[in-house]
């Protein structure tokens, strides 16, 4: 009886020194070594291109480590968590709201800021961060429609085109909720901003009905399916595979629907806790420079927020690539897709009847 | 562990203590692993969330009061038949390839293994993407279709696609219980039958199937249990429309920001595992009792 007592007591003893190792080692990584300055990123998977870092690394000394994530959520569930190590982090539009309200993400000093200037209308003082109070939009896109004109038979122009009942089969959705709800609501000519619990229920019918309609939900390789003539239109986001579809196959296209369409961002936001503050400043500088926001467009095939970049972008092909910068007559109506609170619990439900029903 | 040879009691208690040293990193890694993510997950079951994503602790019943919905009902209903569909396909195919290995020479059954294992040492996503190719327009059936004059277009998305590689993902987790216990089945069994005058279906109904019925056991429980778990495959083959449990749960997690719902249907899938593998060991052992009384009324009778 004492025998087995004794030895589970080592077992105990055991775990939790094997515990306490993985705390003791967490918080070693989150200091940095005094002496050479360092910065910590949290970016969104490919959207910093190696050669910004490169020439951030050689013009400041500062060692740069990236670390990656491709969702909001994981970020902010990271973060929240608590001595993340991270002092600059990339969240999304809507995100931006959500690390403002956990108080996550800090208040930049606009007085510290240079090359303010260089970023485009619609991204200064956006509905999200009003006055950019908390960040600095690098990259854009845009949620709209790829199609392939050789199986559509005909252009496409907005969301109505996807409830058509002659592409039955051939339809893919984005396999995600408020991207979804984009198209539902718009079709019906409501916000895609709203947070009316009738509004999302109008929307919610005309997803259920749309159902019969789809090839099926897909986030992953729609880009495939259009570009091999396999599905004829598909939601997508603007971006590298819709670009390279584009390119590739005379007949695929990517617009934004009549109905609006929507943007999205991806800004750099200073972490609450940073202890490299000085050098998250100069990130945010040196990212705002015209020449190396350019570089997300060539090295990233993504849109840059500096109006001043757009003219000094190497391949000017991708700037005309409505798959990476939409035309500005197309985006009059769009709109950033915000946080929606608490009608979060009015998509969910609706969401959770359209995939199961 | 123990000697059988030590004589005094003092000398029988080291190997003893050694014993549990040498459970130590077993256990460790039990804990650390499955007790404690387990603990966690049961505990966020019962927390109350906020429409931040956040995990505000406290105690409540609502998580699992909101999987009363039909909606999850109809979610779980449908994965449970899909995982039983798969184990049932993957079983009757995995006992077909066990035989036919279980009857080679004694020298090609391990490399007729190492064969099933050969495609398993690549990545499931990129297997599953390789099905995607296949399947689809310009892949090898489609054309081979096409030649007889069949019109198709893809059979990505279909449920059969989702049955397919289903199978192909769970085949080898079934052929290998099934064959370890085929192994220990005495050929001369076949050859009794034989004599004794029993075709091909009588023999495997009387002799082969109740004698490897612990393998096949295995083999149900190995392949419906993860088939429970799965996510990639019904959205990438069958085009996400009808969504697991598992799709379901990642929705909960990450789209839903709803930590606390997500381990509450965690908990309902768990237990619901639980008692599908409790109630098949108990099919088992009722079988087994069977299968024992079987063969002493045989004795009797032959006696």
């Amino acid at each position: 009886m004492n025998k087995k007592f004794l030895a589970l007591g080592a077992v105990a003893l055991a775990s939790a020194t094997v515990l306490a190792g993985c705390s003791a080692s967490g918080d070693a990584s989150s200091t940095s070594a005094s002496g050479s300055k360092t910065l910590s990123i949290y970016a969104w998977a490919g959207e910093i291109p190696d050669s910004v870092i490169q020439g951030f690394e050689d013009e400041t000394g500062i060692t740069v480590t990236v670390d990656t994530f491709d969702s909001n959520e994981t970020m902010i569930s990271k973060l929240a968590a608590g001595n993340s190590g991270y002092d600059v982090v990339e969240p999304s539009q809507y995100a931006v709201q959500l690390m403002v309200d956990r108080d996550l993400i800090a208040t930049i000093d606009q007085s510290k800021l240079e090359g303010f200037d260089n970023l485009a209308e619609k991204f200064v003082d956006p509905s999200f961060d009003p006055g950019n109070e908390h960040s600095i939009p690098w990259a854009w896109g845009t949620t709209g429609i790829l199609y392939n004109e050789a199986c559509t038979g005909a252009p496409v122009t907005g969301w109505s085109d996807m409830w058509n009942p002659a592409y039955t089969g051939k339809v893919y959705m984005l396999d995600n909720m408020l991207s979804a709800y984009i198209a539902g609501l718009q079709v019906n000519g409501l916000s895609a901003t709203t947070t009316d619990q009738a509004d999302i229920e109008k929307a919610t019918d005309s997803l259920l009905e749309q159902k019969s309609i789809l090839a099926g939900y897909n986030s992953s390789n729609y880009a495939d399916l259009i570009g091999a003539g396999d599905a004829c239109i598909a939601e997508a986001y603007s971006g590298t595979t819709s670009a390279t579809a584009v390119e590739a196959n005379p007949d695929v296209h990517y617009i934004i629907p009549e109905e609006g369409g929507t943007l999205w961002t991806d800004s750099f936001s200073i972490v609450k806790d940073t202890k490299n503050e000085d050098a998250a400043y100069q990130w945010l500088n040196y990212t705002l420079r015209p020449e190396v926001a350019a570089l997300v467009t060539d090295d990233a095939s993504l849109a840059s927020t500096n109006e001043a970049a757009l003219p000094l972008v190497a391949d000017q092909s991708q700037v005309e690539n409505p798959a990476i910068y939409a035309p500005a007559d197309s985006l009059t109506n769009s709109e950033f897709i915000v946080d929606p609170g608490d009608a979060l619990a009015f998509f969910q439900d609706g969401w959770t009847r359209v995939r199961a029903s | 562990m123990t000697t059988p040879t030590a004589p005094s009691g003092r000398r029988r208690s080291i190997p003893n203590l050694t014993g549990y040293v040498m459970l130590l990193p077993a256990v460790a890694v039990i804990v650390l692993l499955v007790i404690v993510p387990l603990t966690v997950i049961a505990r966020d079951s019962f927390a109350i969330s906020d429409p931040l994503g956040g995990n505000l602790g406290g105690f409540t019943f609502d998580n699992y009061g909101k999987l009363f919905d039909p909606v999850y009902a109809k979610t779980l209903g449908y994965s449970l038949g899909m995982a039983a569909l798969n184990a049932a396909v993957c079983t009757v195919v995995g006992y077909i390839v066990a035989y036919y290995i279980a009857n080679r020479p004694a020298k090609t059954q391990p490399v007729l293994l190492v064969l099933v294992i050969i495609p398993f040492l690549t990545d499931f996503l990129v297997r599953t993407f390789a099905w995607i190719t296949l399947l689809g327009s310009g892949g090898p059936f489609i054309t081979l279709l096409k030649l007889f004059g069949v019109e198709a277009t893809s059979f990505v998305p279909s449920q059969a696609a989702v049955t397919l590689s289903l199978l192909y993902a769970f085949l080898p987790v079934a052929i290998f219980p099934i064959y370890a216990s085929m192994r220990a089945i005495d050929p001369s069994l076949r050859e009794a039958a034989a004599d004794l005058g029993a075709g091909w279906w009588q023999t495997h109904a009387r002799v082969f199937v109740p004698l490897s019925a612990p393998g096949l056991a295995s083999s149900v429980m190995l392949t419906f249990v993860p088939t429970l778990g799965v996510f990639v495959i019904p959205v990438l083959l069958g085009g996400g429309k009808d969504p697991l449990v598992g799709n379901l749960i990642v929705t909960l997690f990450t789209e839903f920001r709803n930590e606390p719902l997500g381990a509450a249907l965690s908990m309902v899938v768990l237990v619901l595992m639980l008692a599908s593998v409790a109630g098949a060991g108990l099919l088992l052992r009722a079988a087994g009792r069977r299968n024992a009384r079987a063969a002493r009324n045989g004795k009797e009778g032959t006696a």
